[in-house]
């Protein structure tokens, strides 16, 4: 028979794994119901075990029952725990994308497209993310262009690592269309290369469609 | 030149450094401060955004204007000015988003109490409190709401520990001393206590520093 807490330790695994994933593993939508399920569990019968004693009860008299209730109490207390670190660490990771600038779309493209040798999606489904994870996703995406279109002149996205040259050499990777610089039109198409003003690029070789030489 | 030119030759004031020149210096130290210090630092009161914001947005209608121009010695100067704004960009950038992963990472202990709430600026505010409703919904729609009712809150002290994380006060940090200091630090053995000189770089526990950084008598580096 299981023990308390064995399912919200898995659940624990999976987020400790998720950390060092490039991508998110699917959602463990059954394991979540189950933890949560043993809460409620443990809850009813905390509810029961006290029921006799009608709010007079005495730890000291009943010590076997009292032993129980902390017993339960805390696997409670441990299981809602795991929950809020999977689901914490799952938003981190989804926060991250949101800040490199993926969407939605990307996403389920990722789980059914490169396989990677991971796990077969267990839920089936075409995304990795829960509907509630997608929700999350869309809003804090809209939280963050939020805070973002206050500092418009700043691109709060751009790259963090301190500007050196204004200007780089980069080459297509795949071709990405027109772009309009100060120095007017460049026509990116694959494996050229130009030298061109890095921040009119960033988000392109963010994206992967350009590669930034030397 | 008149009488007014000439007295303001001598007005002291007038030799000192810029408003532009100081706003930078503040906007680096602000900068380098935000980075090694564990727990978020004040946002600036003074202005320094507001007027940093302005010449961001001065020089950005400059480079457009002299874009046009196709003499070499403009060319120079663009970029030149160019590559000026894009480290004030960065500047700007990295400092912003070094508050954001320390609010992200301690939003509720941000949002605790009236004096950590004035850490932040306004916009930072409604981020973190924005971000925070949406997790916690998140976690209520996830598994929290089919939770008993008595253990659904977010920020629980039971057992003797507070569910709300709080940033490590004792973490290590470096300062540079502005001027001759009794510096007092506690250590994990034994505690110390020492004249230090100015310009004197140190290393000590975050709680020991933050008093001479807030008066001034010292600085992160």
């Amino acid at each position: 028979m299981p023990m308390y807490g064995d399912l919200g330790n898995k659940l624990v695994q999976h987020a400790k794994r998720t950390q060092n994933l490039a991508h998110l593993p699917s959602y463990q939508t059954e394991l979540v119901r189950a933890v949560a399920r043993e809460v409620r569990d443990l809850d009813k019968d905390v509810a029961s075990l006290l029921e006799p004693f009608q709010g007079s009860f005495d730890p000291s008299a009943e010590q076997a029952t009292a032993c129980t209730l902390l017993v339960n109490h805390l696997s409670m207390r441990r299981n809602k725990r795991c929950l809020l670190a999977y689901h914490r660490t799952r938003t981190d990771k989804l926060e991250e994308l949101v800040w490199s600038g993926s969407d939605v779309l990307d996403l389920a493209g990722q789980q059914t497209g490169g396989g990677n040798g991971g796990p077969v999606a267990d839920s089936g489904g075409s995304s990795s993310l829960s509907p509630q994870e997608e929700d999350y996703f869309r809003q804090y995406g809209d939280l963050l262009a939020a805070y973002k279109g206050q500092w418009t002149d700043i691109d709060l996205t751009g790259s963090l690592e301190p500007p050196r040259d204004l200007f780089i050499d980069v080459r297509v990777l795949k071709d990405a269309g027109e772009i309009q610089t100060e120095y007017g039109a460049i026509n990116l198409t694959k494996n050229s290369q130009f030298y061109v003003r890095q921040g009119d690029v960033e988000r392109l070789i963010a994206q992967g469609y350009l590669q930034k030489l030397g | 030149m008149d009488i007014d030119d000439i007295l303001r030759e001598v007005d002291p004031t007038f030799h000192t450094i810029p408003q532009e020149k100081r706003d930078l210096q503040e906007l680096t130290r602000a900068w380098t401060a935000e980075r090694s210090a564990p727990e978020l630092l004040p946002w600036p009161t003074s202005g320094l955004f507001e007027r940093i914001n302005d010449s961001i947005k001065h020089q950005i209608e400059k480079v457009e204007e002299m874009t046009g121009d196709m003499d070499p010695k403009t060319n120079f100067a663009l970029i030149v000015i160019q590559t000026e704004l894009e480290r004030y960009r960065y500047l700007v950038r990295s400092y912003l988003r070094a508050r954001i992963a320390k609010i992200d990472r301690h939003t509720l202990h941000y949002l605790s109490t009236d004096d950590l709430r004035a850490r932040l600026s306004e916009m930072e505010l409604a981020y973190a409190t924005r971000h925070q409703a949406l997790l916690h919904n998140h976690y209520l729609s996830s598994f929290l709401s089919s939770f008993p009712a008595g253990l659904q809150n977010l920020n629980d002290a039971a057992g003797g520990i507070s569910m709300i994380e709080t940033p490590d006060l004792d973490a290590a940090v470096f300062i540079r001393l502005l001027k001759d200091t009794f510096v007092t630090a506690r250590g994990v053995d034994e505690d110390d206590a020492a004249n230090m000189r100015e310009s004197d770089i140190i290393i000590l526990r975050w709680s020991d520093a933050k008093p001479l950084v807030e008066a001034g008598s010292a600085e992160l580096v």
